[in-house]
């Protein structure tokens, strides 16, 4: 489903230029759980970033199916976004202004005709078990309720692929395993996830691992089911 | 506020220049508009100010209550023996007179002409003018003295004494010579008091009219040590005006009163619009200034939201509440000081600008600007400290370190604000709709029909002078009427700018007597073409008509003469159509056959309703003759022409002559003026709002940039952000004109109460500073819209 060829990132600010990614090849294919791991500062982040369109790379080709991004405009990857790709992000990111259920409507948002939204908005709240807080706004939660808000609203609209930057990096043991279990849970029926983890456990249960470090991926290696 | 705090602060200016230059810069813009036009309402209400002991000085004025007649209202000047009438019945008065008339100076065969007045003997123990040379006291005892003012003498006698020598005046057609007594200072700007040069009142005084009742001669000053003296004074003057007047005026003495106003009231009070107009400035200063506080505050504080980690990180270094208080309080007044002085730079750059579009002289006092600017400097430095001095450093150090967000205030701070952003647009929306108001009815008055052709009209004022002889004046009209461009030549007591206030009152069958008041306007031939008054109904007077002559009929006893009506006139006059006046006579004591009837025509002020008026036509010459030609061409070469004719027909009598555009301009120009001041001061009230908004936006985006981050992850486009941004700020700017709309309606539907002739308030006015409001506040935050709209969701989801 997803191609990298010789993927490069460079950051060039007044006098340093940094480069985040070394020519990444990798690919990953539909319905698979890939986690990334690495030290701090090794890439990771930034090639989730490119995987979800929020940064360009600065060379390479990055062909989704048969679309080559490189070649889409921001309004296209906009487009492309919505209808395509589901966020979770280590630091929930939902907006403190909206309630939860607003929060995860605003997974649809962007994507024209829908059908059913409050449908489609509760049943995504009810598949992580935060429906009940739905009136609530994101402080008035615990951070794994919040975690799972935000997975409710990466899920809402079906994506093809969910991106996941550490999503247990901010919770304690148990509600990290609740996240993992809906994250394992939605790739067995059928969602292709990339994950970028700290955590060898929750790395464990992927499909696919693969290690970076200074911006190279360094290792593969498939989970023995 | 030590070493490190002030280094902070200036290194915080610094670094956000732009932000710092318009949060400051817009404080300094509403304090020199507000500055600027305190100083006009000051002047405007200094008027008389300046004398000495003012408060105790009291004008009296003559009341008519007479609607439709020119009379009707105050007039400034009395019967010129009033006075004397009232220490006769009151031996306590005190007070003096004088009679302001033009005074031409002879020198050799030309005379130039200067503002002038008789005055009596004691007017200098009532109003004290600063003398420069002479005993002004015993200068006005002998009758052949004359005192001048500094600018007369420089004129006259430029580089020798003027004390001692002889000038040649010609005062009221009679030409004296005068021995220059004493020299007094310039009378300051801000004065009603018109003369540069003072007699001695004649006595007995030659005019017959001295001490008819009714007759506006001199202004009759009297002095009260308190302001309760001054009204049981004015409560006994009913029965004097009952006793006095009674013989002059026997029916309309009943509409006569007499008041006695405060000298220093007279300036606002004698034109109509000045005191409104006054009024309205001191407002729009007012406002302005609140806008530019509520801006600065409110950014301020905003800003200061953001510097909560800040002060928990001081707090955990050990900073006590005190020392963070007097450091917020501090840097808030430091900068305010800051916007203080640069709105008095501004007011100083702007004040030339500003004293030429309005025509004032205006200057800033420094002893007064200086401790008031410091003044509102503390107030606004604290409104804008006290709110992150108390509240942010209250907050619990722990608390304000752990969490991810900053306490801006939040939901409530977000509240506060808009509603400071709806009330700021709300002023300025007004703001807009009063300009566009101003200037449609100001462009309205000039565009008008007026009822005559105000353009190629040249008027010559100066046939009516009493020093001009008949010979002359035929000789005049005659050399005048054979210019080349000269279309035709009248003579009438009244024309564009200036009137007689002669009105009569008719009995008519069916109204209380003693009936409807009309002005009177003496004519002679070709009036009506030449200012191009149009007949409706009847004929105009001609020579072959006996009973047109008005002095004819005054010749055969008993003869009613003939009079022309206006449409005013005739309606007043109970006639159901023009065309139903024809023929009949109206009045019972002095009866009149209204031969026809003309369309109005408006000779003054747009504010004053037309009088009804009555047209008297004399066959050679009007009494008070003003020459009126209807000129093709330029006028200016025409005046000029004329100023050749009349150098050597009458050259002791100085010639004055303007256009009818020129003589209207008159009642325009405090209006004009005041649109102009107005418009500058709406202006940059919108101005300061946008610089508010910019602030806001700029304030707000910076907020929300890890929610345009999310949303931009989420597939929003740059479209969608620029939507959601923009329409954050229409909102609170539309939601503004549900207060703009009747605030604007109220006020100017009570300003154009003031006019007779006015526009009417079209919604068209209201919809369009809508859509300029509209249109600037979303130019203001569309840049920052978009630049935010365009950067990459990565930066922004890392930017927290």
């Amino acid at each position: 489903m997803i191609r990298l060829e010789g993927i490069q990132r460079r950051y060039v600010s007044d006098e340093v230029e940094t480069t985040a990614l070394h020519d990444i090849d990798l690919h990953v294919a539909a319905g698979e759980f890939l986690a990334i791991m690495g030290p701090s500062g090794c890439g990771k982040s930034t090639l989730l970033n490119t995987l979800g369109t929020v940064d360009r790379p600065t060379g390479g080709r990055y062909m989704f199916g048969d679309r080559d991004l490189a070649a889409m405009d921001e309004k296209q990857l906009a487009r492309f976004r919505a209808e395509t790709l589901g966020f979770v992000f280590q630091s929930f990111n939902l907006i403190d202004e909206l309630t939860i259920e607003e929060n995860v409507a605003l997974g649809l948002a962007y994507r024209g005709d829908v059908g059913d939204r409050r449908g489609r908005v509760a049943a995504a709240m009810d598949k992580v078990g935060i429906a009940h807080r739905a009136r609530h706004f994101p402080h008035q939660l615990s951070g794994g309720q919040q975690q799972r808000a935000a997975i409710a609203r990466a899920i809402v609209g079906d994506p093809k692929l969910i991106l996941a930057d550490e999503p247990t990096g901010n919770l304690d043991t148990a509600n990290g395993e609740q996240v993992m279990n809906i994250l394992t849970g939605l790739n067995d029926a059928g969602a292709t996830i990339v994950m970028v983890t700290h955590s060898p456990s929750h790395a464990d249960l992927a499909k696919r691992r693969i290690d970076m470090l200074d911006g190279r991926i360094v290792a593969s290696a498939m989970r023995a089911i | 506020m030590n070493r490190f705090a002030l280094l902070s602060l200036y290194r915080s200016l610094v670094r956000h220049k732009l932000y710092a230059a318009l949060n400051i810069g817009g404080l300094a813009v509403g304090i020199a508009v507000f500055l600027v036009l305190s100083l006009y309402v000051r002047f405007e209400t200094g008027y008389e100010k300046w004398l000495p002991g003012y408060d105790k000085l009291y004008l009296t004025q003559e009341y008519w209550d007479m609607p439709g007649s020119p009379a009707d209202g105050y007039s400034v000047s009395t019967m010129g023996g009033l006075i004397d009438q009232l220490r006769e019945d009151f031996p306590d008065t005190v007070g003096t007179r004088f009679q302001e008339t033009d005074a031409n100076v002879v020198k050799g065969e030309n005379a130039t002409s200067e503002p002038f007045a008789y005055a009596d003997s004691d007017l200098f123990e009532i109003l004290r003018l600063p003398m420069i040379f002479g005993e002004a006291a015993r200068a006005l005892q002998a009758p052949d003295n004359v005192l001048i003012n500094e600018t007369i003498a420089k004129r006259y006698f430029p580089g020798s004494n003027p004390i001692g020598q002889t000038m040649t005046l010609t005062v009221l057609g009679k030409t004296a010579n005068y021995r220059v007594a004493g020299i007094f200072r310039d009378l300051p700007p801000n004065t009603e008091l018109r003369f540069s040069m003072l007699a001695k009142t004649p006595y007995p005084h030659p005019d017959k009219m001295w001490f008819h009742w009714g007759s506006s001669r001199a202004w009759t000053i009297l002095r009260f040590e308190t302001s309760q003296a001054a009204k049981s004074r004015e409560a006994q003057l009913r029965g004097f005006v009952d006793r006095r007047a009674a013989k002059d005026q026997s029916t309309s003495v009943r509409n006569l009163s007499l008041k006695l106003t405060p000298i220093a009231d007279i300036h606002l009070q004698s034109t109509p619009g000045r005191k409104m107009t006054a009024a309205t400035l001191g407002i729009v200063g007012v406002l302005t200034l609140l806008i530019a506080i509520v801006n600065y505050v409110n950014l301020a504080t905003a800003r200061a939201g953001l510097r909560a980690r800040e002060v928990a990180m001081r707090k955990v270094l050990g900073a006590s509440r005190g020392v963070l208080v007097r450091q917020f309080l501090g840097e808030a007044l430091l900068v305010a000081l800051l916007a203080a002085l640069g709105g008095l730079i501004l007011a100083e750059l702007g004040l030339p600008m500003i004293n030429a579009a309005g025509g004032l002289k205006l200057s800033l006092d420094y002893a007064v600007v200086l401790p008031g600017l410091a003044l509102l400097a503390m107030i606004v430095g604290g409104l804008a400290g006290l709110y992150p001095a108390l509240l942010l450093s209250r907050f619990p150090a722990a608390a304000v370190l752990a969490s991810s967000r900053s306490p801006g205030g939040g939901r409530v701070g977000a509240r506060v604000r808009e509603m400071l952003v709806v009330f700021q647009f709300a002023l300025a929306i007004a703001f807009m709709i009063g300009t566009i108001v101003l200037v449609a009815q100001t462009r309205h008055v000039r565009k008008t029909d007026v009822g005559f052709r105000r353009d190629g009209l040249v008027i010559v004022s100066s046939t009516s002078d009493g020093a001009v002889t008949e010979p002359q004046l035929t000789a005049f009209m005659a050399r005048a009427a054979a210019l080349p461009g000269v279309r035709s030549v009248t003579t009438s007591d009244s024309s564009p700018g200036s009137s007689s206030l002669n009105s009569d009152s008719y009995a008519v069958a069916g109204k209380p007597e003693p009936g409807p008041s009309l002005q009177a306007i003496i004519t002679s031939p070709n009036f009506y073409p030449t200012f191009g008054i149009k007949l409706i109904a009847g004929r105009l007077p001609d020579d072959s008509h006996r009973a047109d002559d008005a002095r004819n009929a005054d010749d055969a006893a008993r003869k009613i003469p003939n009079v022309v009506v206006n449409r005013k006139g005739a309606e007043a006059l109970g006639f159901d159509s023009p065309e139903a006046a024809i023929g009949k006579t109206v009045g019972r004591s002095n009866p009149r056959t209204i031969i026809g009837v003309v369309e109005n025509a408006r000779f003054f002020s747009p504010r004053d309703p037309v009088n009804p008026t009555m047209y008297y036509y004399h066959s050679r010459f009007s009494t008070i003759p003003r020459t009126t030609l209807r000129v093709e061409g330029d006028p200016r070469e025409t005046i000029a022409a004329l100023r050749g004719i009349w150098r050597q027909i009458a050259p002791q009598v100085p010639f004055e002559a303007q256009t009818a555009n020129q003589n209207m301009e008159e009642y325009y120009k405090a209006d004009d003026r005041a649109t102009r001041l107005f418009g500058i001061g709406a202006g940059l009230a919108v101005l300061i709002g946008c610089v508010g908004l910019w602030g806001l936006a700029s304030f707000n985006t910076q907020r929300r940039v890890k929610e345009i981050g999310i949303r931009k992850t989420l597939g929003a486009s740059a479209t969608d952000i620029v939507k959601l941004l923009v329409g954050q700020f229409l909102r609170p700017v539309l939601m503004a004109n549900l207060v703009a709309w009747p605030l604007a309606y109220v006020a100017m539907r009570t300003w154009l109460a003031g006019f007779d002739d006015r526009v009417s308030l079209s919604p068209l006015y209201f919809v369009a500073a809508t859509a300029l409001a509209l249109t600037i506040a979303v130019l203001t935050v569309l840049g920052q819209s978009l630049k935010a709209s365009r950067a990459a969701p990565a930066w922004a989801l890392r930017h927290d």
